[in-house]
């Protein structure tokens, strides 16, 4: 157990890494083999991730595990990880997720074939999103963060669809020109802070709190712009539905069950805890612009044609549901965006998931086209109306708590911050619910129902195959799971939240209280 | 006088002036009062008296400019031979090897202007 | 006269391995004169052995116009890498370009790199001059080295005129210095140069010619239009030699001029610096948008490289010691990083060239289909050189943010950012052709082994400096005067 304590989520990340490592020096054509060395990175690092969970005190609010080793003294920057209550889930997620990712790779190798390079990158990006939600040194958040960023362009740009090269390319720039900005906030914050550091928790704790207003505002903007892109908060999404569409299904699944995640987290904890001030003073726009995206994503969703397209419209609505519950800056607005985070990355990468079994089967995204799935094939039909309910958030299953506890949450924001704005948001949210539930149903209706087409009158379809299977259950139980007891996250999470919200009043008060001190003089 | 650094460079800049005006008031002045009577033998090329072959810009061998080049090296060389040699007693064996070196580079040269057969004539 | 011969010895050996390569080749058969190759890179490791054994001492000889510490050892080791991983490139060019003749190739490398380490060490304005035209005049016949190739022609024309123009400029600022302080040793100008308010204007104007000059070495806008031009005609590994090497001593040469010499004006030279760094890095990327060439790409990439480098210089400062200490550390880290990614890129764009024969960009198109391994490594190259982690541009990236960042530059950051943001476009662009679109040609791409040598060793640099930057670091931190 104490190697688990001491380099447990060390191993997490770089386990994938060497995985790839080791995938990328055998020859070429052993594909067979690629495939089991990729199992058996991510089952390794999926085992860790479980083996944390056990030793993770449960309840603590505080960092666990925490490890620090000399990285970059040229710069200050140190290897600095631990995980508390709100990473540990997105970890457990993001390990889960790409182990059966590699499962459904196993099922299927998209074109134009190359498992060695399409295992090789899935683990790689694997080692950069673990990275992610352990790093509490600035720099080598940063660094994670963009290792994200090249595999996930080759995912797209070589093993997507048609349009793969601009939607490749759209995300990477999107993605870089916020993240550029969020480096300049963070050199900013480094140089702010005193002593100069990039550690997140001493950032934290004493950082910065002499920085004037101004300026605060303006560090503040520039990190929220690099974590806005990635969530991605309305209006910087529109990256996001070429992306999705394009990527083959695995690059879906993970970008929405992971790498989206990486934003929302980002607030969380960096942006957030180290600039309360500016945080609270951002918090209604954020809530307003998440109250747009919700509506924004549902009535866009209403008007797609494209099954991948209307699940990826799908996401900028339920991360509206996310930023909405951290925008009150409460703990239970920030426990529904942790639940809402694993709820959405294991609905919706489900979904994806269904979307790409579907594709490999017709051919074609176009709802028209899929008509009466349910006659067809439908096993695939019953998986996909079970995941778009739980996507459209019926109470029991795992998509009902983050939503319905953000709009809780933001009935009663933090103090300071003003509740209409908030209820006007609430109000604006539970309209997007029904619109949501509108889409999802309509879309079944779609798909589902129907007659068969005359295309597929003749032709014998697969249903769910055994592999498919394999990668899918635990998803499907997680849906259940959580939707029925919802405190399997919420025991985990509530105490660091709780933490959370306290770093924002202390630190606000502790401005007044600054500020009172400098009028005294 | 104008003062100051650019203050001199202005000096230099009035004579510079004056010069030009000077050569070319006396030339132009030349030009305006000195009869023309313009004739075949006139007009043709000076050149030491004999009277000049074929069309102004013919062509020279390649070979003068290799020699032009050999010669600005050994010329460059004797330059700082001949300080050398006077001051020579003063300072004794270290400027002699210098020297050496020095020569012994400059020979390499040569060396390899006559591998690469730039001394044959023709 | 004291001579410190130990100080003095990697040049030394270099000179006598320099004319050695050249006398030898002299009277080699026809078919043997492959061997100027090894000779001239044995020769090169030796200078670089001689070379480490230096590191970490303290000589000054030459009456101070010689000074062997840390800053000119590091550079020397760098000059010594980027030389050996050209000559790797270079022997599988010239095997295939039988017009080049190998031993004035090499010879003319090797008299270039003397200037280099000459350079590293010269804490005079006499000896910088005479140093980086050490290092210009033999790059001029490089340049031009394919004499039947007009375009090479056109290159080493071009190349020479700008260089004699930029270097009389360069010759006339450092004259006007020595008539404000009646020396040219760098210590001594500072030291004459402190105090003195009545000057303003010489100084400006002579700052401004040191800048033509030093500009016209690193390529730095409006002195950079030679670069395309003469990258493109001269041979893929002379214009390597020149983007790195060359591009290295002239930052070496800027930075002793400025810090140890016109430390006094910072105030000065600050704001000109800060200009034509952003002109030069948003001139580069912008016209490599437009490029079809993969050379003429890598060109004006590298003029971008420039701006990014020249950059922190624009947050200088005349009493702020140790900023000054972070801004060279940057730069000097930038500088580490930047001579293996480069030289990586030139590579593979040999490797690719030499055995197609075609130099556009679209010709890449399914390179990773034909050949994996060069796909992936100049793939790496290229985002290293855009700054994407893993590979360690990012961190050379960083360093010059933290460090406009810690001098209150935070426009230029910013506009630095945006510059990040438009060069990914055209590495981008490039990437794809080689990952995302498919080619009829089907070949794998044959390399021989020493070319293949010098890629992968470039790649494997950069991706495990990316995860280790500190191994730039430590180097880096040690290159300092300060």
């Amino acid at each position: 157990m104490n190697l688990v304590e001491e380099w447990g989520i060390t191993l997490a990340v770089f386990l994938p890494l060497l995985g790839a490592i080791v995938i990328v020096l055998t020859p070429k054509g052993m594909e067979s083999i690629q495939k089991v060395l990729a199992l058996a990175a991510t089952g390794a690092a999926l085992l860790v991730g479980l083996a944390l969970t056990f030793a993770f005190e449960h309840g603590e609010p505080g960092m666990q595990f925490e490890k620090s080793l000399s990285w970059i003294p040229s710069i200050d920057s140190n290897y600095h990880v631990g995980i508390d209550g709100i990473s540990l889930p997105l970890l457990v997620l993001s390990v889960l997720v790409c182990f059966l990712c590699i499962i459904y790779a196993c099922w299927h190798i998209p074109e134009p074939g190359n498992a060695k390079a399409f295992l090789a990158l899935i683990l790689l990006l694997e080692t950069g999103m673990n990275g992610s939600f352990i790093a509490l040194d600035l720099v080598l958040f940063f660094v994670f963060w963009e290792l994200v960023l090249v595999p996930m362009y080759f995912l797209i740009g070589i093993w997507g669809g048609e349009n793969r090269q601009y939607a490749s390319i759209k995300f990477f720039l999107y993605t870089l020109f916020g993240s550029v900005f969020m480096l300049l906030g963070f050199l900013a914050l480094y140089f702010q802070s005193d002593p100069h550091t990039f550690d997140m928790l001493l950032l934290q704790e004493s950082g910065v709190l002499d920085i004037p207003a101004g300026l605060a505002s303006l560090i503040f903007g520039g990190l929220a712009l690099g974590f806005a892109v990635k969530v991605p908060m309305w209006p910087f999404h529109t990256w996001l539905p070429d992306a999705h569409t394009q990527a083959p299904t695995i690059g879906s699944v993970l970008l929405a069950a992971v790498l989206l995640k990486m934003g929302t987290y980002g607030f969380m904890r960096i942006a957030i805890p180290i600039l309360p001030g500016p945080a609270m003073q951002f918090a209604p726009v954020i809530a307003v612009l998440a109250a747009i995206a919700i509506v924004y994503g549902a009535l866009c969703c209403l008007a797609q044609t494209n099954l991948k397209r209307m699940i990826a419209f799908s996401s900028v609505g339920h991360m509206g549901f996310v930023m909405l519950g951290i925008s009150t800056m409460t703990p239970e607005g920030f426990n529904a965006a942790v639940f809402g985070m694993v709820a959405h990355g294991v609905v919706t990468g489900m979904l994806f998931f269904l979307a790409g079994s579907i594709k490999e089967r017709y051919h074609t995204y176009e709802m028209p086209e899929l008509a009466g799935m349910g006659l067809k094939i439908p096993k695939m039909a019953g998986l996909l109306a079970f995941c778009a309910i739980a996507s459209l958030g019926l109470p029991g299953l795992a998509g009902f708590w983050g939503e319905v506890m953000a709009l809780l949450a933001s009935y009663q924001p933090l103090e300071g911050l003003d509740p209409t704005i908030f209820r006007g948001a609430m109000v604006v949210g539970a309209i997007g619910t029904v619109l949501t539930a509108g889409y999802f149903l309509w879309m079944l209706q779609r798909v589902n129902m129907g007659k068969i087409s005359e295309k597929w009158k003749k032709v014998k379809l697969a249903d769910v195959e055994t592999l498919e299977y394999a990668a899918w259950l635990p998803l499907l139980a997680l849906i259940l799971v959580l939707g029925l007891y919802p405190r399997l996250i919420m025991d985990t999470t509530t105490s660091s939240v709780t933490a959370l919200t306290e770093t924002i009043t202390g630190r606000s008060s502790g401005d007044d209280a600054h500020v009172a001190q400098v009028t005294d003089h | 006088m104008p003062d100051g650094y650019f203050g001199s460079y202005l000096t230099l800049a009035i004579y510079s002036l004056a010069m030009i005006g000077l050569v070319g008031g006396t030339l132009g002045l030349n030009r305006l009062v000195s009869p023309k009577v313009p004739g075949k033998e006139k007009m043709t090329t000076y050149e030491s008296g004999v009277d000049p072959i074929g069309s102004g810009q013919s062509q020279t061998t390649i070979r003068y400019y290799m020699f032009a080049l050999l010669f600005v090296i050994f010329d460059v060389e004797a330059v700082f031979l001949f300080p050398w040699a006077v001051v020579f007693e003063e300072i004794g064996v270290f400027a002699f090897v210098e020297m050496m070196i020095f020569v012994a580079i400059l020979a390499l040269g040569l060396l390899y202007a006559w591998r690469k057969k730039v001394l044959d004539w023709i | 006269m004291d001579v410190n011969f130990e100080a003095l010895l990697p040049e030394l050996l270099l000179t006598l391995v320099a004319c050695g390569v050249m006398t030898i080749d002299l009277f080699l058969p026809k078919e043997k004169r492959g061997l100027a190759f090894p000779l001239a890179f044995i020769g090169v490791l030796a200078t670089l052995a001689a070379v480490l054994n230096l590191y970490g001492q303290n000589l000054t000889t030459l009456d101070g116009m010689f000074v062997v510490d840390r800053f000119a050892v590091i550079f020397k080791i760098i000059f010594c890498v980027a030389a050996l991983l050209v000559f790797a490139v270079s022997q599988a060019y010239l095997n295939d370009d039988k017009d080049v003749p190998h031993g004035e190739y090499y010879t003319m490398m090797l008299f270039s790199l003397l200037g280099m380490l000459t350079i590293a060490s010269s804490r005079d304005l006499i000896a910088i001059f005479v140093a980086l035209e050490m290092i210009s005049l033999p790059a001029f016949i490089l340049a031009g080295i394919r004499k039947y190739d007009i375009r090479s022609n056109e290159a080493a024309l071009k190349f020479f005129l700008f260089g004699v123009l930029s270097t009389a400029l360069m010759l006339f600022g450092m004259s006007l210095f020595y008539g404000l302080t009646g020396a040219t040793n760098l210590a001594d100008i500072s030291a004459g140069l402190a105090g003195r308010t009545d000057i303003d204007e010489v100084a400006l104007l002579a700052i401004l010619f040191l800048i033509v000059g030093f500009g016209f070495k690193v390529s730095a806008f409006p002195f950079q239009w030679w670069v395309p031009d003469t990258y493109e005609g001269a041979p893929i590994p002379v214009a390597a030699f020149l983007s790195v090497a060359s591009k290295t001593a002239g930052f070496v040469g800027l930075f002793q001029v400025m810090f140890l010499g016109l430390g006094e004006l910072a105030d000065m030279w600050r704001p000109m610096f800060a200009v034509i760094g952003i002109v030069t890095m948003t001139f580069g990327n912008l016209v490599a948008i437009q490029q079809k060439q993969i050379v003429r790409l890598l060109a004006y990439s590298s003029i971008a490289q420039a701006g990014y480098m020249l950059v922190p210089l624009g947050v200088a400062s005349a009493t702020d010691g140790a900023l000054n200490t972070q801004i060279i550390f940057s730069v000097v880290a930038y500088l580490l990083v930047y001579a293996f990614m480069e030289t990586g890129a030139f590579a593979a764009a040999t490797a690719f060239g030499r055995k197609t024969g075609k130099y556009l960009i679209e010709d890449y198109a399914g390179l990773f289909g034909r050949s994996p391994a060069l796909a992936v490594a100049m793939a790496a190259f290229l985002f290293s050189l855009a700054g994407i982690p893993p590979f360690a541009g990012w961190w050379a990236k960083f360093v010059i943010f933290k460090t406009l960042i810690e001098g209150d530059g935070l426009v230029l950051a910013v506009i630095m950012a945006l510059n990040t943001v438009i060069a990914m476009f055209f590495y981008l662009a490039v990437v794809k052709k080689m990952f995302v679109d498919k080619s009829e040609d089907t070949a794998a791409i044959a390399m021989p082994r020493s070319l293949a040598g010098a890629i992968g060793i470039a790649a494997i640099v950069i991706t495990v400096g990316g995860f280790l930057p500190n191994l730039f670091g430590q180097l880096a931190e040690n290159a300092n005067f300060f």
